[in-house]
C-alpha cells in the first residue's frame, strides 16, 4: 500500500544577544557552571522579569522575513509545569498572541519551490541545563533564561527532503538576520518532528508520533526515514500507530518509544502579569523590516532567472551570506553574471575552503578582481596568469596591478614590437611559411611558440596569431 | 521621656533638636518588639543588631526604627513568608523598597508576621503562630500583613512595610486603630516581594498618621528598572500634602450602606458602624467636601469577592510553583527529583495553602478558565471600568473598611455566602482590581475596638487620596493612637 | 462533580499531598467556591468583555537594554540550596 507521509516541525532556536531573555545575566552558557546567571534566573522568590529590547527586535524580525502577521501588542504568557531544569516551575513564552502568525516562506527543494507554512513563531526562554552522572544529576542555570524562537510549521512537508531543506533555509535566515549563529553543532538549534502516515488519497492524517529535541539536521533526515519504514511496515501489518513521543537514538539509528500520551498536560496557560504588553507601533516594525537583507530564496530566483546563472551555481553562492554580498557587489562593478559566478564558484571559494578563512578576511576585494578581469578583456593578461595574479594578491596582501609588475607579467599587445619579432621569425624560416601555404595549418602554433618564446610569454596569444597570418599573406 | 512611639514627623523632630538619638530608638524599638513578641507575636525575625547603614544623606526617615513585613526580601536576613517551605532562607539580595529604605537610613528592626505566604486574611495562617490584636488579645488583628499592623499598633516602630492583595495591609489597619495605605499600583516597586497575585499585589506601609505615610511614600516611591510595572511620579508628597478639601467631590456606594441590604445578618455592631459612616460623611461636608451617593449594579458588588479570589488562587499556585526545595528551602527526601519535590511542598505548605492551590489550578484548567478565570478577569474589568467612570467626576470613594470589628478567635464561620461578608467585608479589593490609591484611617470605636474609614481614588491620584484622608484625620482624635493607651 | 479522587489528582499534579480530612475540608469549600462562583455567573452578557489582567494600561513600556549584564557570586547561588557539588545544585539522578 502507498502512503502519504505529512510532517510538522517545532525549531528551537537560540537568538543572539548580550543578555538573557528576561535577566541582565549574560547570555553565554557554554562558560563555566553557574557564572552567568543572577537571582531571576534562579527564581529566587520576589523577582521578576524584564523583557530584553533586542530579543524583541530580532524575534519581530523573525517573523517579518518567515511573512508572519505581527500582533499589534507583545503579550507574553505562562506555561506551567514541574520540571528540575525549570526554577520558576513555569516557563514564559507566548501562546495566545504569539510574535508571529500565518506565515510562509518559499524553499528550492532540490530544483523545486516548495512553499511551507509557517503556524506561528514565538519568543521564549530555555531552561537550565542538567548534567547526568552514575546516581545523582547536576543542575547548571547558565543557560536558563535565554532567549529562543521556536517557529511552528504547518503539518504540510511530505518527506525528509523537504523537511530538510526547509530546515535549511531557516538556518540561513537565522544567520543572514544576524538573529542567531543556528549552530546545531552548539545545540543552538533543536527540532522537533511531527510525523504521520496516511494512505495515499486519504483526506484524514494518520497518528501523530512527536519526536523530540533532535540536534542536528542528519539526525531529523535519519530519523524521519527510520520512522517513516517503521510506521509503513507497522501499518502494512495491520497495527494501529499509537499516538506517542519518541526518542531518536544517533548510535543504532533507530527511534525508541518515551512516553504514550495518555492525556495531554494541562500546561494551564495565562498572560504574564509581570510584563504589561508592549506595543509594537508601526514604525517600529517598518524599522526593522529595512534591515532584513535579500534572503536565500529571493536571491536564488535572481540569480538564476535574472543573471542566467546555473541553480547549482546560485545555490552555492548563497549558502554564506558574504560570499552572496560579494558576488553582488561584484555586479554592481559591471563584472559580467557569469564571469563573477565562475570566479566566486571555483577560484575563490576553493581557496577560501583551502585556507579556512571566510570572504570578509579575502584581501581580493571585487574592485581588485574587476581589475583582474578587465586585464584579461583587454588582452594584457592570459587567463592563467590571472590565476597566478589572484593567488598572489591574497598571499602578498597587494593590489593586482602592483602583483603584475613585481612579477613582471604583463602581455605585450604592442603590435610594432610583435610584428618585429614575426616578421624575422618569417624571414629565418621560409620553408615552414611554403607548408603553411600548403595546408599544414599547425606550423601556425610553431610561429606563435616562437614568438612567445622571444618575448617570454608575454606576446598576447591572438594578436600574434594574427599578425602570423596577417605577414604570411604579405609574402 | 519616650520617644519611639511617637509619628515619624514627632521623631524626626525631636532627633533634629537632638533630644534623641537614632540609637536610643532603636534599642526601645528592640526593646519594646522583645517584650511585646510573647503575647503578640509581630515578628518573625527580631534583628537585635540593627542599625543605620554608612553614608546616608539627610531625609526625614534617617535613623528611624521600622519593620519589614516577612515576604519582602531582606538581604542577610532571614525571609520566610511565615511559611515552613522557606523557613530557613536567607535571601542574598534586597527588595528594592528595602534598598530605598536603607539609602534613606530608616532602621529596619525586625520581619513582621504575615498570613503564609500572605494568603490569608486573619494573621492566624504563619507557621510561628498566631498573632494577636494588641487592642483585645481575644480577637485577631487580621492580614495578612498582621505583625505589621500590630508592631505599629503596639508602637514598637512608627511605621512598617506590608503588602496588599485584597486588602492585607488595610483590613489589619482598620482592625488595629491605625493608616494603611496602598498607592497606585506600580508607584511601590514589587522587586523582592514574595508574590501572592503579581497583578493585584502592592506593597504599602502602616503609620499612625497620614502624614507618615506620605513621607514613607516619598522614599519608596518610583520607576524601578527591574519592575516594568513600575511607574514614575513627579509629585513630592510631603510639600504637596494639604487639608484643604474644599470643593472635592466624594461619593459613597448607595447599596454598601442600605441597610435594607444586610436583613439577614443584622446587629447592634453592624448598626453603629453604619451609624459611624453617617457620621464621618457629615464630617467631610464640615470640611466643605460635596459627598454624593452613587448607585452601583448589586449583583458587581457580589461578584467582587469571588472574582478576588478566583484572580488570586489562580496567580498564587503559578507564582508559589518555585517552591520546590531545589535551590532554596528545606530539601525534601525521596530518590528522584519529583519524590523530593512533592516531599517538600507537602511538608512545607500548611492545609489552608495546598487548599488554595488546589482550587487555584482547577480554575486554571483548560476546561474551567473560560467560566472561571476568564470571567473573573471580565467581571474585574467591568468594576473597574465603572470605577474609572465615577473617577472621573468624583475625587474619591468612600466607605466604611470592614463589616465587623475584628472577629474572636473563637468566632464561628462566618457566612461566606451573607451580603455583610461579601460587600461590607470585601470591597477593599475594589482597590486592587484597578490600582486606584486607597487608605483606611480610624474613624472610631465599636464595641470598643477600632473601625476605619477607606478612601479610594483615581490612579495616580494618590496625593487626592492622602489630602482627603489628611483633612478628615483632624476631624477625629486618633492621629498618632496606640493600642494600650487609648485602653 | 468534583471528587475526592480528583482534587487527590489535582493536588499531586501540583506536587503535593494532603491527608483525608484535609481533602473531605477541600471537597466542602470547593462547594462554597462554586457556589461564590455563580455570583460571577449571574451577571450576564459578558463574553465580550476582554478579561483584564493588569489593572491598568501603562502610558509607555519600557524595555530593558540589552547592554548592561551583571551576574551573582557562585557563593550567592549556592547559599540556600539543600545539595550541591562543586558549583551546581545536585538532585537525585534525572532519568529523561
Amino acid at each position: 500500500m502507498e502512503y502519504e507521509v505529512t510532517i510538522g516541525l517545532e525549531v528551537h532556536c537560540e537568538v543572539k544577544t548580550h543578555t538573557k531573555m528576561f535577566s541582565p545575566s549574560l547570555n553565554a552558557y557554554e562558560e563555566m557552571a553557574n557564572s552567568n546567571v543572577t537571582e531571576i534566573d534562579l527564581a529566587f522568590p520576589g523577582v521578576l522579569p524584564t523583557v530584553n529590547y533586542e530579543a524583541v527586535k530580532k524575534a519581530v524580525k523573525m517573523s517579518l522575513a518567515l511573512n508572519c502577521k505581527v500582533p499589534e501588542k507583545m503579550y507574553f504568557d505562562r506555561k506551567n509545569y514541574y520540571y528540575a531544569d525549570l526554577p520558576k516551575g513555569y516557563q514564559i513564552t507566548q501562546t495566545h498572541d504569539p510574535v508571529g502568525t500565518n506565515g510562509y516562506i518559499n524553499v528550492y527543494v532540490g530544483e523545486e519551490v516548495k512553499k511551507v507554512l509557517i503556524h506561528d513563531i514565538h519568543l521564549e526562554e530555555d531552561t537550565a541545563s542538567l548534567d547526568h552522572y552514575d546516581n545523582y544529576s547536576l543542575i547548571d542555570y547558565n543557560r536558563a533564561g535565554i532567549p529562543l524562537l521556536e517557529t511552528v510549521t504547518e503539518p504540510c512537508l511530505h518527506s525528509a527532503e523537504e523537511a530538510l531543506a526547509f530546515l535549511d533555509a531557516l538556518r540561513k535566515i537565522f544567520i543572514y538576520c544576524d538573529i542567531s549563529e543556528a549552530r546545531t553543532d552548539r545545540g543552538q538549534m533543536r527540532c522537533d518532528v511531527n510525523i504521520s502516515l496516511a494512505p495515499k488519497g486519504s483526506q484524514v492524517l494518520g497518528t501523530k508520533v512527536e519526536m523530540k529535541n533532535i540536534n542536528s539536521f542528519a539526525n531529523v533526515k535519519a530519523a524521519i526515514e527510520y520512522e517513516i519504514e517503521r510506521q509503513k511496515e507497522a501499518l502494512n501489518k495491520g497495527e494501529r500507530i499509537i499516538q506517542e513521543t519518541r526518542r531518536y537514538d544517533d548510535v543504532d539509528c533507530k527511534t525508541y518509544r518515551m512516553r504514550e500520551k495518555v492525556e495531554s498536560i494541562d500546561y494551564k496557560y495565562f498572560i504574564e502579569p509581570n510584563i504589561p504588553p508592549y506595543k509594537l507601533e508601526k514604525e517600529f516594525i517598518e524599522e526593522i523590516r529595512k534591515t532584513i537583507p535579500p534572503l536565500q530564496f529571493e536571491r536564488i530566483s535572481k540569480y538564476i532567472n535574472e543573471y542566467g546563472i546555473s541553480h547549482y551555481d546560485a545555490s552555492v553562492i548563497v549558502k554564506d551570506k558574504s560570499v552572496a554580498e560579494y558576488f553582488e557587489k561584484c555586479l554592481e562593478l559591471g563584472i559580467n553574471p557569469k564571469t563573477s559566478a565562475n570566479w566566486v564558484t571555483s577560484i575563490i571559494l576553493a581557496h577560501l575552503n583551502k585556507t579556512e578563512t571566510s570572504i570578509e578576511d579575502l584581501y581580493l576585494t571585487p574592485k581588485m578582481l574587476k581589475q583582474i578581469i578587465n586585464l584579461i578583456e583587454e588582452g594584457k593578461i592570459s587567463s592563467k596568469q590571472a590565476k597566478e595574479v589572484f593567488y598572489k594578491v591574497v598571499e602578498d596582501k597587494k593590489g593586482p596591478l602592483k602583483i603584475i609588475e613585481e612579477l613582471g607579467i604583463k602581455q605585450t599587445s604592442d603590435d610594432s614590437a610583435i610584428r618585429t619579432i614575426v616578421q624575422s621569425i618569417l624571414d629565418n624560416n621560409q620553408n615552414l611559411i611554403e607548408e603553411y601555404k600548403g595546408g599544414r595549418s599547425n606550423v601556425l602554433d610553431f610561429f606563435v611558440g616562437q614568438v612567445m618564446k622571444q618575448t617570454r610569454g608575454q606576446a598576447n596569444p591572438m594578436m600574434t596569431s594574427s599578425i602570423i597570418k596577417e605577414e604570411i599573406g604579405k609574402r | 521621656m519616650s520617644y519611639i512611639k511617637g509619628t515619624i514627623e514627632e521623631i524626626r523632630k525631636a532627633m533634629d533638636e537632638k533630644k534623641v538619638t537614632s540609637e536610643e530608638l532603636v534599642n526601645e524599638s528592640l526593646k519594646l518588639a522583645h517584650t511585646y513578641e510573647k503575647e503578640y507575636n509581630a515578628f518573625v525575625t527580631i534583628c537585635d543588631d540593627a542599625k543605620e547603614e554608612n553614608n546616608v544623606k539627610d531625609n526625614p526617615l534617617k535613623g528611624i526604627p521600622c519593620a519589614i513585613k516577612d515576604n519582602i526580601s531582606t538581604k542577610g536576613v532571614l525571609t520566610t513568608a511565615s511559611s515552613n517551605i522557606l523557613k530557613n532562607y536567607i535571601p542574598f539580595y534586597d527588595a528594592t523598597v528595602v534598598t530605598k529604605l536603607k539609602e534613606a537610613g530608616a532602621i529596619s528592626i525586625g520581619k513582621t508576621t504575615l498570613d503564609e505566604l500572605a494568603m490569608g486574611g486573619t494573621g492566624t495562617a504563619a507557621h510561628t503562630g498566631i498573632v494577636k490584636n494588641p487592642w483585645d488579645k481575644n480577637r485577631l488583628i487580621g492580614g495578612s500583613s498582621a505583625g505589621s499592623a500590630a508592631a505599629v499598633s503596639l508602637g514598637i516602630v512608627p511605621f512598617a512595610l506590608g503588602s496588599d492583595t485584597g486588602d492585607s495591609i488595610r483590613k489589619p489597619a482598620a482592625y488595629g486603630g491605625i493608616v494603611g495605605y496602598k498607592p497606585t499600583y506600580g508607584l511601590i516597586s514589587r522587586y523582592g516581594l514574595f508574590p501572592f497575585a503579581c497583578s493585584l499585589d502592592h506593597i504599602g506601609c502602616f503609620t499612625r498618621s497620614v502624614k507618615d505615610v506620605a513621607y514613607v511614600l516619598d522614599c519608596l516611591k518610583g520607576k524601578d528598572e527591574k519592575d516594568m510595572t513600575s511607574l514614575d511620579t513627579k509629585t513630592n508628597f510631603i510639600n504637596e500634602l494639604t487639608n484643604d478639601v474644599k470643593g472635592k467631590k466624594v461619593f459613597y456606594i448607595k447599596e454598601m450602606l442600605d441597610r435594607n441590604n444586610y436583613k439577614d445578618d443584622y446587629d447592634e455592631e453592624l448598626e453603629e458602624i453604619l451609624n459611624n459612616f453617617d457620621e464621618a460623611m457629615k464630617k467631610c461636608k464640615e470640611l466643605g467636601m460635596e459627598v454624593e451617593e452613587v448607585s452601583f449594579d448589586i449583583k458587581l458588588l457580589e461578584a467582587i469577592f469571588p472574582t478576588y479570589f478566583t484572580i488570586s488562587c489562580a496567580e498564587a499556585t503559578s507564582n508559589n510553583s518555585n517552591l520546590t526545595g531545589i535551590i532554596f528551602g528545606p530539601r525534601g527526601e525521596g530518590k528522584t527529583v519529583e519524590e523530593i519535590m512533592f516531599d517538600a511542598r507537602t511538608k512545607g505548605f500548611s492545609e489552608l495553602i495546598k487548599r488554595r492551590f488546589v482550587l487555584g489550578s482547577y480554575i486554571l484548567q483548560k476546561e474551567n478558565q473560560e467560566k472561571l478565570f476568564l470571567n473573573a478577569g471580565r467581571i474585574r474589568r467591568l468594576i473597574v471600568n465603572k470605577m474609572n467612570e465615577l473617577f472621573k467626576k468624583y475625587d474619591a470613594m468612600i466607605l466604611p473598611a470592614q463589616g465587623a470589628v475584628a472577629p474572636t478567635f473563637r468566632s464561628e464561620d462566618i457566612d461566606k455566602l451573607s451580603n455583610r461578608y461579601l460587600l461590607l467585608e470585601n470591597h477593599m479589593a475594589i482597590g486592587n482590581f484597578g490600582g486606584f490609591p486607597s487608605i483606611t484611617i480610624p474613624c472610631g470605636f465599636v464595641n470598643k475596638m477600632p473601625i476605619g474609614l477607606s478612601i479610594t481614588g483615581a490612579v495616580k491620584k494618590d496625593i487626592d487620596v492622602l489630602n482627603i484622608a489628611y483633612a478628615i484625620e483632624e476631624k477625629y482624635p486618633y492621629k498618632g493612637q496606640i493600642a494600650k493607651e487609648v485602653k | 462533580m468534583i471528587t475526592k479522587e480528583k482534587l487527590k489528582d489535582y493536588a499531586h499534579k501540583l506536587m503535593f499531598d494532603m491527608n483525608d480530612e484535609e481533602y473531605d475540608t477541600l471537597l466542602k469549600e470547593f462547594d462554597v467556591m462554586l457556589k461564590q462562583m455563580d455570583l460571577i455567573g449571574n451577571i450576564k452578557d459578558i463574553s465580550c468583555v476582554e478579561p483584564m489582567t493588569f489593572p491598568f494600561e501603562l502610558d509607555s513600556v519600557e524595555l530593558r537594554n540589552d547592554e548592561e549584564s551583571r551576574n551573582i557570586e557562585i557563593e550567592e547561588v549556592l547559599s540556600n540550596a539543600g545539595s550541591k557539588k562543586g558549583r551546581e545544585v545536585r538532585v537525585p539522578k534525572v532519568v529523561e
